[in-house]
């Protein structure tokens, strides 16, 4: 953390008072009777000017009351997909012992300025707590910060809204958009997965793998099996013959890159920026299409290279990779696609770079 | 209760005080007043489904419009602004109800309850107000919360998230408005000490504002004109005077003169030197007030010099230890004269920005022009002289005097000769004047019921025919007796006796206590108070009874008096006044604490051993206790730290090696999940964590702890280090 940034933090005043409609026809108010009370002399007015500042310490000192101790937990999914809504879970917790809180507002802060979304909470009895949801899109891929947290109240009387800003960074990752993309037909000798039905073969042993249907039955590791109690198969080198390389290319021209960087994007830019996007989307799809019947998909791209892996912790790791991926220029080379395997690159349309490998399939998006 | 049903129930009570705060001061016509409260109470049951809102929103409309001309026109032709704006804020608050849709509605009906309690402020000074207003800050605390809770659950709660997959649903507002969970007696409980400690805040603010008047727009409320004490007296006319029980004036006096049996006390206000036709008047011959004035920045002082010569002021504060002190709240009259016990020497008066001009006073009077309440102070003499000096009083009359001797042509000769008569062989003024009061007691008596003496000389006709009159006509005859009699002797107005109140300790003096009555010069001695009305029938209300009904009317004013007091005659004096007691009761309490502290430290040293045994007794005590390590806490039950078994801590070391070795246990896996995996990913020393695991688990949270589970632990620990360490050295090969 900066120094700025840390000097802002300790400068930061501990709450926040904004003025409701209400609030500022009580403060007119109470104006104009403290006014027609000096003028006056009459003491009844000076009662009521009395009863206006009384209730609004009142509310000041109750929705304090009302903040205290309340401690918020968010719980994102495990996974985020650009342009796909999601419910972000948050708990609170009210850890008075006695006291309830009433009319809370929770809102997750982006630097400092709250997300478009709320989460109200009518009631939270004494040490007991609550949880709601919020409804959330993130329109493109990557990895966004949430710094913390405000929670706010207009209780009791919706005169002011008190608000305490929480640090607590939660990072959401957001993986690329979910396409629907059919498998190319396998272009290679072995066709895909045609080893797979060579009875017999043994390899090199390569690893385990939970058993799936249609699993010889030879293969399942028992030991592995019995001590965990889920189905362990052993897998072998030959069945890596069920294996893709899937390349995209991820590069941008350099005044995108100065244009991103300085968001300042045109028409043209934005067509770039949208064509590599759909070409990220598309490898995620495809690799996750892929890793589902049970391929050993590795991902290659400019300055990125996941080696190549099964199951859905992979296809995590590949998501992982592609919600990172950065653009970059085209003198960063793609990794070189190994010849006999089966590979797909996908290339953005309408963008060219140079040092493209070659593929037994490209698929331009 | 329902919440929509306690909502309304609070905005309901909320609009009822803020009402009854603005019409009970009758400033609003009794007919307008029971309309409007009609009105509201109909206004409940006016609401969907029963009504629909649409069909009637022309009608009130139409009628709003007649109102407001209606409103506008009355107050151009009578020019009571503030009455007939009281009366259109009615119509407001009214037709507001009937069409309470939304929750602009609700708001707007708080904001025209505020205004009802504001025109109030102005149109009901009473105490009436003072309740109304306590009822104010409580309902209004429940309304305001609850409305505002209600908006939020509209504004917040109209959408619910059923997955991220599913289309958000609407949540019906009516479900949540018809839940009997979210308000409930705890909550009214809750908020309605809140509010009771909004009252007190709002007190001390009211108490803490500093007055300082600018007075623009100043206006007194006016005198008010009672049956009873007027400023003249007029005898004649028929008919019956009515008691009028309204008090107009409250003295604090001390217990010596206070209390139930203490005898009335005359409370002086005008005096009367001319009588003309049955009528008493102050010519302009008649003497000044002498007195000498005293002005501060806050308080005036006078002197009242009566006949005697002026004095410094030194010897003022001397005199002022030795009379009667009375501190005196006197509401607004239709007269600026103050009023007095007996013989009033001194008076005080505080005021706030300028000094206020006493007014011209002849005849001993006080005069003060004041619209309001006014509080002040006077010291009076209320014991005459004894009669033996009265009766030596002899001399000549101060300069003017002579008015006091005056009789007009039309005093009849039967008049006069009653007189001689009456004092005949009588060597003194004050046997003179003591005959003349026994003669009137016994030989007239008292009476309410007027007869109209049409031509005659009204003392004649009462002295010779009807003998029989109130105390206007005792005092005239009494007076034109005496003069008759070449007795110096002027007429006095004012007030007898009022009810003692034992709540508070003050005398409440009410207009039906008005009275009329005589003061007699004695050269050297002074004026001197004659009454010669009969004792048994003048006090019609007496010293208050004793019955509940007395004393509850009685509590009730004590009330009134204390809001007057507090309230609406709170400016800046009473306000310095206050914050020197608070500062005196401060140093005082300080000063209390010093002292017990120095006591407590001197009996400490001259006790010492108890004290070093008090001191090192608990010490011991406590240093005993943690040197056991344990035992119940002293203060309160503290939460106890849970210690763990010798094998979980053999477990927690293992999986500190674990973690070395890039097999991290995140906060979410559970030991058995790690030993699982482990095992999965066939990891060196799994199947060892799985039985380690399995011990852990019986030891520390199975209360299990089988002979050779530690070593079994630590041998399978062992083990485990040696497998990592194994695979380690592998790696690095």
């Amino acid at each position: 953390m900066g120094l700025l940034a840390r000097l802002r933090r300790r400068l930061r005043p501990p709450r926040r008072l904004s003025f409701t409609r209400e609030g500022r026809i009580i403060v007119v108010l109470a104006v104009g009777v403290g006014f027609a009370a000096i003028n006056t002399g009459n003491n009844l007015l000076y009662l009521l000017l009395g009863w206006l500042l009384s209730f609004i310490i009142a509310s000041g000192i109750l929705s304090e009351m009302v903040l205290k101790r309340l401690v918020v937990e968010r719980r994102p999914p495990p996974r985020v997909y650009a342009g796909e809504p999601f419910l972000m879970e948050v708990v609170i917790q009210n850890a008075k012992p006695k006291r309830a809180s009433y009319s809370i507002e929770v809102e997750d802060l982006s630097g400092t300025t709250p997300i478009d979304k709320r989460c109200y909470f009518l009631k939270i009895p004494a040490g007991k707590s609550q949880r709601t949801s919020y409804r959330h899109t993130y329109a493109r891929r990557g990895l966004y910060t949430l710094s913390g947290y405000r929670i706010a109240t207009k209780f009791p009387f919706a005169l002011f809204r008190k608000s305490r800003d929480v640090d607590a960074p939660l990072d959401m990752l957001v993986y690329p958009a979910r396409v629907a993309v059919p498998r190319p037909v396998p272009k290679t000798t072995s066709r895909g997965d045609a080893t797979a039905n060579r009875l017999g073969r043994r390899g090199e042993f390569f690893g385990l793998r939970e058993g799936r249907s249609g699993d010889d039955r030879r293969d399942i590791h028992w030991r592995s099996s019995a001590r965990t109690g889920r189905l362990l198969v052993r897998e072998y080198e030959d069945e890596l013959a069920r294996r893709v390389v899937i390349g995209v290319d991820n590069a941008m021209p350099e005044a995108v890159r100065d244009a991103v960087k300085d968001g300042a994007l045109t028409p043209a830019h934005e067509a770039a920026v949208s064509a590599v996007e759909r070409a990220i989307s598309v490898a995620a799809s495809l690799a996750a299409a892929y890793l589902e019947v049970g391929w050993t998909v590795e991902l290659c791209a400019r300055g990125t290279h996941v080696p190549a892996g099964t199951g859905r912790v992979h296809e995590a790791r590949i998501s992982r990779a592609l919600a990172l991926l950065p653009y970059v220029g085209d003198d960063v080379a793609l990794a070189t696609i190994p010849p006999k395997v089966e590979s797909v690159l996908v290339t953005p349309r309408g963008v060219s770079a140079q040092n493209r490998p070659a593929a037994t399939t490209v698929m331009d998006v | 209760m329902r919440f929509a049903v306690a909502h309304k129930t609070a905005t309901y009570l909320m609009v009822g005080f803020a009402y009854l705060a603005m019409t009970t001061g009758g400033a609003i016509s009794p007919v307008m007043a029971l309309g409007g409260l009609v009105g509201l109470v109909i206004s409940w049951w006016w609401e969907p489904p029963r009504i629909r809102y649409e069909r009637w929103s022309l009608a009130w409309t139409i009628a709003s419009v007649f109102a407001l001309a209606y409103a506008v026109l009355t107050a151009v032709v009578t020019g009571d602004f503030l009455g007939v704006g009281g009366q259109f804020l009615t119509w407001l608050v009214v037709a507001k109800a009937f069409n309470r849709r939304a929750a602009r509605d609700w708001q707007q009906l708080y904001l025209l309850a505020f205004l009802m309690l504001v025109a109030g402020s102005v149109l009901n000074p009473e105490l009436t107000y003072g309740l109304c207003f306590l009822g104010f800050v409580i309902s209004s605390t429940w309304a305001m919360t609850l409305f505002h809770l209600r908006r939020e659950m509209e504004d917040n709660l109209l959408v619910k998230h059923a997955a991220a997959d599913r289309a958000s649903e609407r949540v019906e507002v009516q479900r949540i408005l018809d839940s009997r969970r979210i308000v409930n007696g705890k909550f009214f409980l809750g908020t309605g000490m809140l509010s009771f400690g909004v009252f007190l805040a709002a007190a001390a603010v009211f108490l803490a504002l500093p007055r300082v008047g600018i007075g623009f727009f100043l206006k007194s409320r006016g005198g008010l004109t009672l049956a009873g004490f007027s400023d003249g007296v007029k005898l004649g006319g028929h008919g019956v005077i009515k008691n009028d029980s309204t008090v107009v004036m409250r003295a604090e006096v001390p217990a010596k003169v206070g209390g139930r049996e203490a005898p009335d006390i005359h409370w002086r206000g005008v005096a009367f030197d001319y009588y003309s036709k049955g009528q008493w008047t102050r010519s302009s011959r008649a003497p000044r007030t002498g007195e000498t004035v005293q002005e501060s920045q806050t308080v005036d002082r006078k002197y009242l010099m009566w006949d005697g010569p002026a004095l410094p002021w030194s010897k003022v504060d001397a005199l002022a230890g030795q009379l009667v002190r009375q501190d005196i709240w006197l509401d607004p009259l239709d007269s600026d004269v103050l009023f007095g016990a007996g013989q009033p020497r001194i008076v005080e008066y505080q005021h706030v920005v300028k000094p206020r001009r006493f007014a011209a006073q002849y005849n001993d009077e006080m005069r003060l022009t004041h619209g309001s309440t006014v509080h002040y102070t006077v010291w009076s003499q209320l014991r005459p002289p004894p009669p033996d000096v009265l009766r030596a009083a002899r001399g000549p009359l101060p300069r003017n005097y002579d008015v006091y001797l005056e009789l007009g042509p039309e005093i009849t000769q039967r008049t006069r000769d009653k007189a001689l008569e009456i004092t005949r062989g009588l060597s003194n003024n004050y046997d003179k004047a003591v005959a003349i009061e026994q003669w009137l007691k016994n030989n007239a008596t008292y009476t309410l019921v007027l007869a109209d003496p049409g031509d005659q000389e009204p003392v004649d006709f009462f002295l010779f025919d009807r003998k029989r009159g109130h105390c206007e006509y005792f005092a005239s005859a009494f007076a034109i007796l005496a003069r008759a009699a070449g007795i110096p002797v002027r007429n006095v107005n004012g007030f007898l006796g009022g009810e003692w109140n034992e709540y508070q300790g003050y005398v409440a003096v009410r207009a039906g206590d008005a009275h009329s009555w005589d003061e007699v010069y004695f050269p050297g001695a002074g004026w001197v108070t004659f009454d010669p009305t009969p004792p048994a029938d003048i006090d019609q209300l007496g010293r208050g009874g004793t019955g509940w009904r007395a004393r509850i009317g009685r509590f009730l004013d004590t009330l009134r008096f204390q809001w007057t007091k507090w309230v609406i005659d709170y400016d800046l004096a009473s306000q310095l006044e206050l914050f020197k007691s608070i500062g005196r009761a401060i140093k005082g309490a300080a000063l209390s604490v010093k002292a017990a502290a120095v006591r407590v430290k001197d009996e400490a040293l001259e006790h010492w051993p108890i004290t070093l045994a008090v001191i090192v007794a608990p010490t011991v005590l406590l240093l005993r206790r943690r040197r056991r390590g344990g035992g119940e806490p002293l203060l309160g039950a503290r939460p106890v730290r849970r210690s763990r078994t010798t094998v979980a801590a053999t477990y927690d070391q293992v999986q500190k090696a674990l973690g070395k070795a890039g097999v991290l246990r995140e906060a979410h896996t559970t030991p058995k999940e790690l030993a699982v995996r482990m095992a999965a990913q066939d990891l060196p020393g799994a199947a060892q964590v799985g039985e380690l695991v399995e011990l852990y688990y019986a030891a520390e949270w199975g209360g299990r702890a089988e002979p050779g589970t530690l070593a079994r632990a630590a041998e399978l620990a062992t083990e485990i280090r040696a497998a990592l360490d194994a695979a380690k050295r592998r790696r690095r090969r």
